[in-house]
């Protein structure tokens, strides 16, 4: 019984944390000034949150072939989340010319 | 004389309007000439009086007349719609007139089809003619789609003169990225697994052919976007597409053909049902996922290459 | 006892993503550049799919993460999509507007007469000279 209870714990544990890294990412995606900080913020906080909630879903009472299916859920989001953010900052590298204006460095040696 | 002249554009032999709205082929002249003799065509419509007074005519009376047809127009039809809703039962209550066919369905579906999934039976097997209307459906929008955006030796003028236009393509193509190379070698093999596993699962859980054949469509065009649009193109041909869904479309109708006939008259058709919960039983609902599975699939890579190249494949 | 525990924890979940989705969708309004509505909504699917997957336990139905699967994958190739899409077609009006205009309307003027010989194949019988 003490048993269902402890699971119980670490279950609220992961689900509470995530909740709390996408909170952090939506706050920092309303407060950064510039998009290519935004996403950062966006990124990081996305990607940590989605791993805190299915390792929750993870631990949860479930069946064998769904627990299964969450590790393939994590594993593809954690490939192409990424891949996802670098396109896009690349959508802002190439149309935005006044990128001149938010950055130390010169950018305008192209590829 | 009046009537010669008729006749020979009735056969489609002289257009009296070509040297009015179009240019007159002129094959010596340069770009440059081309360029100022349509500007003049251009202003010397626009300097005439009827153009002019249609101008004015739009500016002063049309647009108001436009603006309250619209409006009254918009507000009857949504008046009607909305009428017709208010006559339907209301929402989760049993509906009086479909409770027999609700209950059939519900307490010998699965005896009767031989599939755990209920939505699957009755889209495949109790009303598969809708199925296959809409199979056939997709098909001919591929076709449509195809006749109307499709370059080939009748509509490209010449191979050189749409060469700005592939020159334009290639000078922003932006397909020499690692990164999704290389995230896409390891993710196509196991989203084709799990697409054929969505379409094989049709009968036992919620998936099918739309959604499998959704799902194969998709990771097509992830393959295309991150290797290029050619190399996806030797593989897969305009002849493999066409083929592949003349063949999948032929099976449906013949299959299920047999089975219209058989339930028509009265007679046993000897389709083994097998146990439900297995993966081949059903009756026939496997082979026909699979069958609507390709349609979909091509239909999706089609729309893609089409809207993206003007020709699914390399070559015409 | 504890079935009452997971469902207030599940739903509870469910409420404040809910909240966080609402206030990603507002930034998709506001966001003044493009980047920022692909940004939210990106964003927006990613908390729809770990959504899905909290609603999956409070369920108990094991399909629902096959539903995820596919939101992933269809929220990837969108985005991937759209930013390949808008990259190329706002070429002309972006960073390197200045030279690559230069560069493309003198590749542009550069494929010289020789492209206009020759009958079009459709219009080789419509003359009435």
């Amino acid at each position: 019984m003490t048993g269902e209870w402890i699971r119980f714990g670490f279950v609220a544990l992961f689900l509470i944390s995530s909740l709390v890294c996408f909170t952090l990412a939506v706050t920092g995606v309303y407060r950064l000034g510039f998009i290519l900080n935004r996403m950062h913020a966006a990124g990081i906080g996305d990607t940590l949150g989605l791993l805190f909630a299915t390792i929750a879903c993870f631990i949860a009472p479930a069946e064998l072939s769904d627990t299964l299916k969450i590790i393939l859920l994590v594993l593809f989001m954690w490939f192409t989340s990424p891949v996802s953010t670098h396109f896009l900052s690349q959508v802002e590298y190439y149309t935005n010319s006044d990128l001149y204006r938010y950055t130390d460095r010169d950018l305008s040696v192209r590829r | 004389m009046i009537k010669d002249y008729f006749d020979h554009w009735l056969d489609g032999e002289c257009d009296p309007t070509r040297d009015i709205y179009e240019i007159a082929r002129v094959p010596d002249a340069s770009r440059s000439e081309l360029k100022d003799m349509a500007r003049k065509s251009r202003e010397e419509i626009a300097s005439r009086d009827t153009t002019r007074s249609a101008i004015s005519a739009q500016k002063k009376g049309f647009y108001a007349i436009y603006t309250i047809v619209a409006i009254v127009s918009c507000i009857a039809l949504i008046g009607v719609l909305l009428y017709s809703v208010s006559l339907l039962p209301q929402y989760g209550r049993v509906n009086p007139r479909a409770a027999a066919v609700v209950e059939r369905y519900i307490e010998d579906g699965v005896a009767e089809t031989g599939a755990i999934n209920i939505v699957s039976g009755i889209i495949l097997d109790y009303r598969a003619f809708d199925t296959l209307g809409e199979s056939h459906v997709l098909f001919t929008a591929l076709l449509c789609v195809m006749v109307l955006l499709r370059m080939d030796s009748k509509n490209m003028r010449n191979k050189k003169e749409d060469y700005a236009l592939m020159m334009h393509e290639n000078f922003f193509d932006l397909s020499h990225d690692g990164i999704i190379r290389t995230v896409a070698k390891v993710l196509l093999p196991s989203l084709l697994v799990f697409g054929a596993y969505v379409l094989l699962n049709g009968q036992n859980s919620p998936g099918g052919g739309f959604s499998g054949g959704s799902i194969l469509g998709a990771t097509l065009i992830i393959a295309a976007s991150s290797f290029g649009l050619s190399r996806i193109g030797n593989v897969f041909t305009r002849r493999a597409s066409e083929c592949a869904t003349f063949i999948s479309l032929s099976f449906y109708s013949f299959a299920k053909g047999y089975v219209f006939f058989t339930g028509a008259n009265g007679l046993e058709n000897h389709i083994p049902k097998g146990t439900p919960g297995a993966i081949l039983s059903g009756g026939l609902i496997l082979p026909l996922d699979i069958a609507v599975g390709i349609v979909v699939t091509c239909t999706m890579f089609g729309f893609y290459s089409l809207f993206r190249k003007g020709m699914i494949g390399n070559d015409n | 006892m504890i079935e009452t525990a997971y469902e207030y924890l599940y739903y509870g979940a469910l409420i404040w993503l809910g909240l966080l989705i609402l206030a990603m969708l507002i930034r998709s309004i506001i966001g003044p550049r493009i980047t920022d509505r692909l940004l939210a909504i990106n964003m927006i699917g990613t908390m729809v799919i770990c959504a899905i997957a909290v609603l999956s336990r409070a369920l108990g139905e094991g399909f629902l993460i096959d539903v995820a699967l596919i939101y992933a994958m269809i929220s990837f190739v969108s985005v991937l999509i759209l930013a390949r899409t808008y990259i190329p077609a706002s070429g002309l009006r972006g960073r390197f507007a200045d030279e690559e205009r230069g560069e493309y309307e003198e590749a542009r003027d550069s494929i010289g007469d020789e492209v206009l010989e020759g009958e079009a194949p459709g219009e080789e019988d419509s003359h009435d000279r």
